[in-house]
């Protein structure tokens, strides 16, 4: 039985059991042909996103529909929420992971409690920053991956794999209008990793970052303080007082320092401080420095 | 006119200016013509300059219909209210249409925004719930549907659905549930949120009366008809300061035993 494209005439599909139509539907597979059922009713895996049905997808997201940091999105009709400060280094006694849990929309403040540390498996961490909805989607989608990839290999995904795959995904939708700056970190058999992974599909590997709108501030911070030899206390610390002066300084960072330490053992949750207390906590420790001179 | 030869050959001279003789449903008229003698001749001057006049062009897939929404969760509660004003613009469409859409018998979702769009998503909300209820033989708990209703939206990235949710519940405990959402499906489980038009109005009473900020008496846990009675007031202070809300408010205080409503009026101006 031949197809014949678009066959309306009467009868030709009684006797067809489904091959001609299912034939057809293989070849408009374009995004944004708009010929092709909406993804959003197709109750399996999504195949491919939905993309407005105009000449050039990418720059129409970009332009209208883009998560990006800071006030890019001032113009927008929809406005998304995002997220700010994130920071991780490495130092002999594994990794610190410090984070704000500030998400703005435009100027409003969406959330004062937002988890910016998103748990993909107990060794394996991810920090958001930038859009919340693409970071918590994409990371939660990376964490399905690594558990395929450890039941397909009966071994632990490394950190150096996990950050692979989300790069290649960021990659796969770059000039949309993701907006993602997140750090992938964990403790594998190479020892501890950290990756920074970017909506541009940059994926590096380094001993620390900090990511978001008050990353500046943050690094004033930590490469002033930093040291490979820092106790795990003092490291502790260190990523506090940076988050701290991120919050202090940049509207768009605040709320609640959420800190974890990576280990071999895998990830634990140190601790999560208001950063408004830390103020006065600080403020009192400068006046008895003050006063002890 | 085939060509621009042929319409300029048929432009006549009437009163000392060029004009050309159309004929339409309503009768003949002459359209003044200049013939690029002058230097106002244009690329676009095929259809006599109307490309050039200056009226609304650009569609917009996106309409904003007004309206706010309020999710309150308690220790064996929740209660989330809506207007039921729809507005399009300046004017209002209709006082008596619906924001909140029971997904189960123990979990609403309420959406403000571009009706469409809600209406769209309820849809297919309806229909995902229902195959799970079909495959697990059981319906969708709370925090599960709010996880589906975030990769919803999410799954719309690159064309969202301009519908702002609240969704309310109680979980398997019995314990009041409220998660907010952005426009793509970013979510968190919070104590109370709100969406809409009014939403600037509502939040900050919220923060004061309900998480107890920047107060220095004692907080304490307020019965289900204590946040019902705070509600309203909300509703009639945002209905003050907002064009898109009034006319009535929707509100459903759902526990473990069910799903309750009342309809609270409000200034229809």
């Amino acid at each position: 039985m031949f197809s014949t494209g678009n066959s309306m005439a009467v009868g030709n599909d009684i006797l067809d059991i489904g091959t001609q139509k299912y034939e057809q539907r293989q070849q408009q597979v374009s995004a944004g042909s708009g010929s092709m059922c909406p993804s959003a009713i197709q109750f399996g895996e999504p195949g491919a996103f939905d993309v407005p049905n105009v000449a050039d997808p990418a720059a129409f997201c970009r332009a209208n529909f883009a998560s990006a940091s800071g006030n890019k999105d001032a113009n927008q009709a929809i406005k998304f929420a995002k997220g700010t400060t994130t920071l991780a280094f490495k130092f002999n006694g594994g990794i610190i992971v410090s984070v704000d849990s500030r998400s703005t929309m435009g100027a409003y403040i969406a959330s004062g409690t937002v988890k910016k540390v998103i748990e993909i498996n107990p060794f394996l961490l991810g920090t958001m920053a930038g859009g919340a909805a693409d970071c918590s989607f994409w990371e939660r989608n990376l964490g399905t991956q690594c558990r395929m990839y450890e039941l397909r290999n009966k071994k632990r995904i490394s950190v150096a794999a996990a950050s692979k795959l989300l790069a290649n995904t960021t990659n796969a939708y770059r000039g949309y209008g993701l907006s993602m700056g997140t750090m992938i970190t964990g403790w594998d058999e190479t020892g501890p990793q950290l990756y920074y992974v970017d909506n541009d599909g940059t994926r590096l590997k380094g001993n620390m970052f900090a990511v978001g709108s008050g990353s500046t501030y943050a690094y004033g911070i930590l490469d002033t303080f930093y040291r490979k030899d820092l106790t795990i206390e003092e490291a502790i610390d260190l990523g506090k007082r940076a988050i701290y002066h991120a919050t202090h300084r940049d509207a768009y960072s605040g709320g609640i320092n959420n800190l974890y330490h990576v280990t071999k053992e895998g990830w634990t949750k140190i601790h999560a401080i208001d950063v408004n207390e830390m103020h006065y906590e600080f403020a009192e420790e400068k006046k008895n420095a003050m006063q002890s001179t | 006119m085939a060509s621009y030869l042929s319409a300029a050959n048929a432009v006549q001279a009437r009163n000392g200016q060029l004009a050309l003789p159309i004929h339409t449903s309503e009768g003949g008229a002459m359209i003044p013509v200049s013939l690029g003698a002058n230097n106002d001749c244009h690329a676009d001057d095929i259809d006599h300059g109307v490309t050039r006049a200056t009226y609304e062009r650009g569609f917009s897939p996106y309409e904003f219909n007004g309206g706010t929404t309020l999710a309150i969760s308690g220790p064996d509660y929740a209660v989330v209210a809506a207007d039921t004003r729809l507005s399009s613009g300046y004017e209002i469409l209709s006082r008596n249409v619906t924001k909140l859409h029971a997904l189960t018998d123990k979990c609403v979702l309420g959406s403000a925004g571009c009706k469409t769009d809600v209406d769209q998503l309820r849809s297919v909300l309806d229909i995902k719930m229902k195959i799970y209820a079909h495959n697990h033989r059981k319906p969708m708990s709370t925090p599960s549907v709010a996880q589906m209703l975030g990769n919803t939206l999410y799954y719309k990235r690159f064309f969202p659905y301009y519908a702002f949710n609240v969704l309310a519940g109680v979980d398997s405990e019995g314990k009041g549930a409220v998660y907010s959402y952005d426009a793509i499906g970013s979510f968190e489980r919070t104590p109370f949120s709100a969406s809409g038009s009014g939403q600037s109005f509502l939040i900050p009473l919220m923060d004061n009366v309900i998480a107890h900020k920047n107060r220095l008496d004692e907080k304490r846990d307020l019965p289900s008809e204590e946040v019902v009675e705070i509600v309203k007031d909300a509703f009639v202070t945002a209905g003050e300061r907002d064009i898109y809300t009034g006319d009535a408010v929707e509100i459903m205080v759902i526990t473990k035993d069910g799903l309750t409503t009342e309809t609270f009026k409000l200034k229809a101006d």
